[in-house]
């Protein structure tokens, strides 16, 4: 790391000196009322935040940076006032806030072209549309253009700023970015960040950086071919980006702090075979080892033929407990985006979205996380009716039953979907500027994707039935259920029993697993061949996002001795409270079910402590671990390397464990930055730490 | 031959220390030696035990209730399930050789795919000779290592050599008097099998727990690698320092951890010594 970008670190990240910038935070709403009085449309709305934000902006440019652009508005504002969006919340289903978010842009629609470019072909395109009086798409066209025109104007007024401050290298930059193709790293670097910039002025959130090593690649590899830039300055330039993506992150609009979806993901496999892991996407690697930061979130696409050398890498960087890269396996996630109908060549661009949802970058308007089934729940509606049950079999066939209705119910639930127009995202999207549309009414790929919560509670439930009531028969369906509605009140030999002595998914036990395999098949069974309302598909699930502790809150006991109200594991994991056989045994219970049909997204976690990277040798036994479970057909994996009394004290002391990075349901974040239910919940992971 | 039981306190799946690849380590029960520094004091008796968690135990009673037997405890479990917080657990399973050989291969795909094997540790697993020779025989084709102390009678040491692949060895002290006071017992024995190791030509790599004021020292380095100069069959040496937690677990099997030697120390590492007699030395 060069003197320069361990300033930085100190700057930005460490002291947190560039906040001083930051103006109060303002109300919300107001420009709302101004738009409502106007009369504007939300396709204006849309466009008039942009402006109105950025005017709002005070151009910062420190001394010596190579790389601009810093937030200093805190609170961004909404286009509608409260009564307006009440108003529309009535009429339509509202995904989160509303705005389109947690999609892969695709960068390259600009950055290859340069705003001037990509405006000639946007007015070109308007006219087509007046003179055909499609007003609608000459309308979008428009609020396309004025997007870019709002950012030239806004980059113009930091090339001001930077010839008043003295930066020279900032403001010679300035004067092609953004209306030129980028001719330098640096340049596209430079874009690329304004790019981003704007995407969050605009309340895009969840915006993922993609296929980074892909898109940024010519631009690297023309600057090192030409001799105009090394490896080192490259490098250097890269980790400025890096810390850049975490000056404002802070304000980005998330579940908890960290929750950005700033993802970024590397390498994979081209549709002849090849690899497409690059000398870029492995000085990522080097950065994100070297900065230690919790953005941008690494993802690995690997498969069966990536080399033990990559996940000796990525191991490297799990060492530096940062929670990631999380792996994703090509041979079973292309194969299930082809299923799902993704073109051959989509599937293989494929990027993950703010988690790790898999998404197409440019064409995927995907909403792959509208909701979540959750298993515990439908295996209790099922087991709530134990006592009419003759055996086993004819309880698995009510849980399939009430995996149909709560499927049907989660899919008919969404209608009617609103969200505010998107004209700055619309550019960098798909035919949008082609065909004068916004790509808040969809693209090529619009389908909706469910999470499937707690696998493993409803698994380990089930089996706890099948063993002490239907085939032991220690224990009577009255007791069983009297048990789980007073909470094992008074029946604590019971409780222990079923959490620590019953069955449990994770322990490779075959009879155990085949109820997973069932569970997953009927949730996948259950959205296929179904279609939405923007005449995309279903994927179903194995991640948890945030409902690993939502679903659960009021869950009453289950039979593998779960307490009410205790949470399920998050995403694709073993049950939180017993100690299973070990690693192998996880990974090969949880590769078991067919997960090509429930690929929406969900890694399997798993704790090791940190002990197991203390050196060379071992790190690379563990990467060695990693590449076994994508072997045996696991589809997405993230890796915490822990260390439990680190996280007790740092609960005792945050202020000494201000950097601090856990990884949490899919993203990394500062651990004393988290509510207090998240940090239990990565403790008590930790316990079972491998 | 008939089945042959031991007795096992724990199996550790992706062992990345105990051997080349990735590994499972099985530990069984029962260790000749009492170590000052011993960080597993429910692996030295050989028989099954109770192991409570007696810091957050609320005194409740319920395993006093449950307890069918009088004063002394003969490991029945009653009280596991009886204990509200699950503080209870009985430590050591027994398994004939057949059953454990069999749980053991379930995972062979992914250890010989992975450069690795089945290392035998515990306790000593040569205190159960019979139960891991019967054992290895069933594993034959896989990568097999033990962990030992070295302390066996000298024919079964011989015996269980000609089972292995990979030996992970011991040797604590080169000094006989102070290996006695330490370990409490002699390390004639020990040094002898040291001789049979070499001579076996199976690779191996020898382990030194350095602990502060006991064997810490340039001397008893120097002795050591006196003692293993010129093996070819020698991997390396590795010196594992001592670690503040290894008194973590006797609370749970009823002793005290009150060794005497200045446990609060750091203990002095020197690899250097091992190099200048031409060996391959690290710490982990």
């Amino acid at each position: 790391m060069t003197p320069k970008i361990k300033n930085m670190l100190d700057y930005y990240v460490v002291r947190k000196e560039h906040h001083k910038f930051r103006q109060a935070p303002k109300d919300a709403y107001r420009y709302a009322g101004i738009y409502a009085e106007k009369g504007l449309g939300d396709l204006e709305r849309s466009v008039c935040r942009l402006r109105d934000v950025l005017s709002e902006e005070t151009p910062v440019v420190m001394p010596g940076e190579s790389i601009a652009f810093l937030r200093t508005v805190v609170t961004l504002p909404e286009i509608f006032t409260e009564e307006e969006f009440s108003a529309i919340s009535k009429e339509h289903y509202i995904h989160e806030q509303g705005k389109v978010c947690n999609i892969s842009p695709d960068y390259r629609k600009l950055l290859t072209t340069g705003t001037e470019e990509k405006k000639k072909q946007i007015l070109e395109r308007m006219h087509d549309f007046e003179a055909a009086g499609e007003r609608e798409k000459a309308a979008c066209g428009k609020a396309m253009y004025d997007t870019l025109c709002i950012m030239e104007d806004f980059a113009d007024r930091y090339r001001k700023e930077a010839e008043t401050a003295g930066n020279a290298e900032a403001a010679e930059l300035l004067r092609r970015v953004p209306r030129e193709r980028p001719q330098s790293f640096q340049e596209a670097l430079q874009f690329l960040r304004i790019i981003h910039y704007c995407l969050w002025c605009s309340f895009q959130y969840h915006n993922t950086l993609g296929r980074f090593d892909q898109y940024m690649y010519p631009f690297f590899e023309e600057d090192i071919r030409a001799g105009k830039l090394s490896k080192e300055e490259a490098l250097e330039l890269l980790e400025e980006f890096f810390i850049c993506l975490n000056k404002d992150s802070d304000l980005y609009t998330g579940m908890q702090q960290g929750d950005n979806g700033q993802s970024m993901v590397l390498g994979g496999m081209n549709p002849d075979g090849t690899e497409s892991y690059n000398e870029l996407s492995d000085l990522c690697m080097q950065a994100s080892l070297e900065l230690k930061l919790i953005d941008p979130k690494i993802n690995l696409r690997v498969n069966k033929k990536t080399p033990l050398s990559l996940y000796v890498r990525g191991t490297e960087l799990t060492k530096e407990g940062l929670g990631f890269p999380q792996y994703s396996n090509d041979d079973i996630v292309i194969e299930a985006l082809k299923n799902w109908g993704y073109e051959e060549k989509d599937a293989y661009g494929y990027a993950v979205a703010a988690c790790w949802e898999f998404i197409i970058p440019g064409c995927g308007m995907d909403i792959p996380n509208l909701n979540g089934l959750s298993f515990p729940a439908c295996v209790m509606e099922a087991v709530d009716k134990l006592e009419e049950m003759e055996n086993f079999e004819a309880l698995m066939e009510d849980v399939r039953r009430v995996i149909f209705v709560q499927a049907k119910a989660l899919r008919e639930g969404v209608h009617d979907i609103y969200m505010e127009p998107a004209p700055f995202m619309s550019v960098l999207m798909d035919g949008c500027v082609e065909n004068g549309t916004d790509i808040s009414m969809g693209n090529k790929y619009n389908n909706f994707g469910f999470h499937g919560t707690g696998i493993a509670t409803a698994v380990d439930s089930l089996a706890a039935v099948r063993k002490y009531v239907f085939e032991e028969k220690t224990i009577t369906k009255t007791e069983l259920l009297e048990a789980l509605r007073t909470n094992f009140e008074g029946r604590e030999r019971m409780a222990n029993m079923l959490r620590y002595e019953g069955p449990k998914m994770g322990n490779d036990d075959d009879e155990t697993d085949e109820i997973a395999v069932r569970l997953l098949g009927w949730f996948a069974d259950s959205m296929e061949g179904h279609v939405n309302e923007r005449g995309g598909g279903y994927r179903a699930g194995t991640g948890s996002a945030m409902y690993y502790i939502w679903q659960s809150k009021d869950m009453p006991a289950t039979p593998d001795g779960r307490k009410a109200g205790e949470e399920f594991a998050a995403n694709y994991s073993p049950s939180l409270f017993t100690r299973l056989e070990g690693p192998f045994s996880i990974i090969r219970s949880f590769a078991k079910p067919d997960l090509a049909r429930v690929a929406n997204g969900g890694p399997l976690t798993i704790e090791l402590t940190d002990s197991m990277f203390r050196n060379a040798e071992s790190t690379e036994k563990t990467a060695q671990f990693v590449k076994t479970f994508i072997d045996l057909g696991g589809h997405q994996m993230q890796i915490n390397a822990v260390n439990r009394e680190k996280l007790l004290d740092a609960k005792k002391h945050p202020e000494k464990y201000k950097n601090l990075i856990v990884r949490v349901w899919g993203w990394s974040g500062y651990f004393v930055e988290l509510d207090e239910c998240y940090q239990d919940h990565i403790i008590k992971r930790m316990e079972l730490a491998c | 031959m008939g089945a042959v039981t031991g007795t096992v306190f724990d199996i550790k799946q992706l062992a990345v220390f105990d051997g080349p690849g990735i590994r499972t380590t099985v530990f069984l029960k029962g260790c000749p030696l009492r170590c000052a520094w011993c960080h597993n004091p429910e692996g030295l008796t050989a028989q099954k035990q109770l192991m409570v968690s007696v810091g957050s135990c609320l005194q409740c009673g319920e395993c006093k209730r449950a307890c069918p037997g009088g004063d002394s405890c003969t490991a029945c479990g009653s009280c596991i399930l009886a204990c509200p917080l699950h503080l209870r657990k009985i430590c050591g399973v027994d398994y004939t050789d057949e059953a454990l050989a069999e749980k053991l291969l379930r995972n062979r795909d992914i250890l010989e795919k992975n450069g690795g094997g089945i290392t035998f540790s515990g306790g000593e697993p040569t205190m159960q000779p019979l139960f891991l020779l019967a054992v290895l025989r069933r594993l034959r084709g896989i990568h097999r290592a033990i962990e030992t102390c070295g302390y066996c009678e000298s024919e079964m040491f011989k015996a269980i050599l000609s089972e292995l692949d990979y030996v992970l060895m011991d040797i604590k002290l080169a000094d006989s008097v102070a290996h006695k006071k330490w370990t409490g017992k002699d390390n004639g024995l020990i040094l002898q099998n040291l001789e049979i190791l070499k001579e076996s030509g199976i690779p191996f790599t020898v382990r030194i727990p350095v602990i502060p004021g006991v064997n810490d020292s340039d001397r008893n380095f120097e002795d050591t690698a006196g003692l293993l100069a010129g093996t070819r069959s020698l991997e390396k040496v590795e010196l594992l320092p001592y670690h503040r937690t290894a008194g973590a677990k006797y609370s749970m099997v009823g002793r005290e951890y009150r060794p005497a030697f200045p446990k609060d120390r750091e203990p002095y590492i020197n690899t250097g010594i091992f190099e200048r007699y031409g060996i391959s030395a690290g710490t982990i």
